[in-house]
């Protein structure tokens, strides 16, 4: 106890005092009661977007609760690790689960890599990036198309560790999807978010590619961890501000030598970092799960969550 | 038994056992007989021997889906049986504890599931509050078995010996092979449902399926068929015969005519030869371009087709399940010498992808594509993937 009571976080420090007040004002009741109540409102007060954020938010609470002095039961402790057992119940399951998931996802998928095949790879994703280091580890031979993905150009750092790894990899500008999407056997992306109806939030580029995959009927897959899966239920793109406050992001640098404006900066810029991909453009998702099309995304969410 | 098994694969080998239903009955048939005959100490060992026999039947003939489908059925039969027996005894074993021993010490015993009792009036009114905890622990660990299931995964090993589970697995089994003697009845028992009076059917190929449904409609409603002749096998003038004999109004055509007359089709009924998991097709060639004809007219695609054709696997592409068979059934050997420089493909398979399909009909109901994953959960364990199966 004394060593944790160090990396308490202050954040929680209101739990305390709620819990002595309740604690006080009705002495007949089992501790169990006002525990689960603050622990509640934790999460209602909560600002985390995903299962992993929501499950630091309560352990630190309940790491409050169990090390402040007006706790003088053993149940306390059970009862904090129950709820949050029961809250994030998933995640908990996997005590490293980061890696065990993504060897899991590259098992899983593993059959959809086949010699020969070319493969148009969106921004940088771990799993993904797991997924294709398997696949070339076992010998397979397959190329990669990598988007260049601005504005943090992250397909640079994807395309980077793929040539370390000697996979053939070729990087193309963001504009250049459909110019190359006949060469291309499937779309691999990651994933922010999993949304309840089956569709991904991912990085901005990620639905227009979709969508041109699917006029050329080019299937498009999702490598992404169940912890992934969140509950909402975007109906169109600017939902997704919601799930997080991408407009506080800056906006990208203009390019002073392309723009060919003698004042760039002053221009107006909007440079949104996520959208989001409605199930119809999804072919299939891999998860730690199963391979799961996008209709069985939202049973998978009813198991997590009631 | 070995030779038994061995003379089974012959004949797979061979192709004298074809078609789904008579290899799945002669599959389901041998490993009851296995299950029943060879020597087995429990339920771990009985598993790996079953899936060594899955494995070598499927080499035999790995494109007969179904043979897969039904070693992973039994597979899944042996853990259910397994799980179920286990959890009668160890509820057994609970119940018959907490009756010997005294209630202050079953009270302890059974804390960890329920909050601690008003203490007990009598033994028999906590024997039976202790026993409804365990059912309810019990009826808890079931609900949230898929959830924890990389629990399961480490945590049950299937070693420990029951006397009990031999026959629950053969009983289970015979429940199989009932199910596939019954479906094409169960399927047919729907066809009112899904024909209508003055309606135009199309369909193609010979399944057992397909015909039965049609015969069970035209019992009660007047519909006319179109079939496809599905070169080159022709099996389509085969059940264009049948239907006709059932005096069922029958129209035969050529496969290059399937567009052409769409535009006049209310339905089209199909069978297949196996359903991916992800609700697409692998069916006879030019089922592809039927499907697609029919998309392109709205037409509805209705598949009829038994639960065992269920595959819990993947078609990435039009080559990832197919076969090539001879030419010789459209090229006459005799003129071979003028044909030395053409190349011939008789590819036996089309993939279907889900979008395509609008209809399952399974013997147990009417399905969506999009919800054939649920039935691989609820008939398949994902351990039992038999990964090299392909």
């Amino acid at each position: 106890m004394a060593t944790s009571t160090t990396t308490l976080n202050k954040d929680f420090e209101w739990v305390v005092t709620k819990f002595e007040t309740m604690i006080k004002r009705e002495t007949e009741i089992s501790v169990a009661i006002p525990t689960i109540g603050i622990l509640t409102e934790v999460i209602r007060n909560s600002h985390a977007t995903t299962i992993m954020g929501l499950q630091k938010d309560l352990e630190d609470a309940a790491k409050q609760l169990k090390t402040c002095p007006f706790n003088q039961s053993i149940s306390l402790s059970s009862v904090c690790d129950l709820f949050i057992r029961f809250v994030t119940r998933t995640s908990l399951d996997f005590p490293n689960f980061d890696h065990v998931n993504r060897i899991k996802i590259s098992q899983l998928a593993d059959k959809f890599i086949r010699d020969g095949v070319t493969i148009l790879v969106h921004g940088f994703s771990r799993v993904v990036l797991a997924l294709l280091l398997n696949a070339a580890f076992q010998g397979k031979r397959f190329s990669v198309i990598v988007t260049e993905s601005r504005p943090d150009s992250s397909g640079y750092k994807t395309a980077a560790r793929l040539q370390a790894a000697n996979i053939p990899v070729k990087l193309i500008m963001d504009g250049g999807v459909s110019r190359i999407i006949d060469k291309v056997d499937y779309v691999l992306c990651g994933a922010e978010a999993i949304v309840e109806n089956g569709g991904i939030v991912n990085k901005i580029g990620t639905y227009q590619i979709s969508i041109v995959a699917k006029a050329f009927k080019k299937p498009f897959y999702v490598a992404a961890e169940s912890f992934k899966f969140t509950r909402s239920y975007p109906l169109n793109q600017s939902d997704i501000e919601s799930l997080k406050n991408e407009h506080i992001s800056e906006p990208f640098k203009v390019c002073n030598s392309c723009s060919n404006c003698e004042n760039p900066e002053q221009l107006t810029i909007d440079s949104p970092t996520l959208d989001y991909t409605p199930p119809s453009y999804i072919t299939l998702l891999f998860t730690e799960l199963g391979v799961l099309t996008p209709s069985a995304v939202s049973d998978e969410l009813i198991k997590l969550y009631y | 038994m070995e030779r038994q098994l061995e003379t089974f694969i012959l004949h797979l080998k061979r192709k004298n056992v074809v078609g789904s239903y008579q290899v799945s009955r002669a599959t389901a048939e041998l490993l009851r007989h296995w299950v029943s005959k060879e020597k087995w100490s429990n339920a771990k060992t009985l598993i790996e021997a079953i899936r060594a026999i899955g494995k070598r039947l499927i080499d035999a003939q790995p494109l007969e889906f179904c043979i897969g489908n039904i070693v992973r059925r039994v597979l899944f039969i042996i853990r259910e049986e397994y799980l179920a027996i286990k959890k009668n005894t160890e509820l057994e074993s609970a119940t018959s504890s907490t009756t010997s021993k005294s209630p202050s010490s079953s009270a302890s015993s059974s804390t960890t599931t329920s909050p601690t009792p008003a203490s007990p009036q009598t033994t028999a009114v906590h024997n039976l509050s202790s026993s409804t905890s365990a059912t309810s622990q019990l009826r808890s660990e079931t609900s949230s078995k898929h959830l924890l299931s990389y629990e399961d995964n480490e945590d049950i090993d299937f070693t420990e010996n029951f006397p009990r589970l031999k026959a629950a697995i053969i009983d289970s089994v015979n429940e199989l092979i009932d199910e596939l003697e019954g479906l094409h009845r169960n399927v047919a028992d729907q066809a009112i449902e899904h024909i209508h009076s003055n309606e135009t059917i199309m369909t193609l190929g010979c399944s057992k399926t397909v015909e039965e449904f049609l015969k069970e409609a035209a019992r009660k409603r007047s519909f006319k068929v179109i079939v496809v002749e599905t070169s080159p096998s022709l099996e389509g003038q085969k059940t264009a015969l049948t239907l006709s004999k059932a005096s069922i109004d029958t129209t035969l055509i050529t496969d290059s005519a399937v567009f052409a007359m769409m535009s006049r089709v209310n339905k089209v009924i199909i069978g297949t030869h196996a359903v991916m998991a992800n609700g697409g097709l692998i069916a006879t060639s030019g089922t592809h371009l039927l499907a697609v004809a029919a998309k392109y007219h709205s037409v509805p695609i209705v598949v009829c087709t038994g639960l065992y054709k269920l595959c819990p696997l993947y078609a990435y592409d039009q080559d990832t399940f197919n076969n090539f068979g001879s030419p010789g059934e459209y090229l006459k050997f005799e003129e071979a010498e003028y044909l030395e420089h053409v190349h011939s493909y008789n590819p036996t398979f089309d993939y279907i992808t889900p979008d395509l399909i609008s209809l399952f009909i399974t013997n147990i109901g009417g399905h969506n594509p999009d919800y054939l994953y649920r039935l691989i959960q609820e008939y398949y364990d994902p351990r039992d993937s038999l990964e090299d199966d392909q």
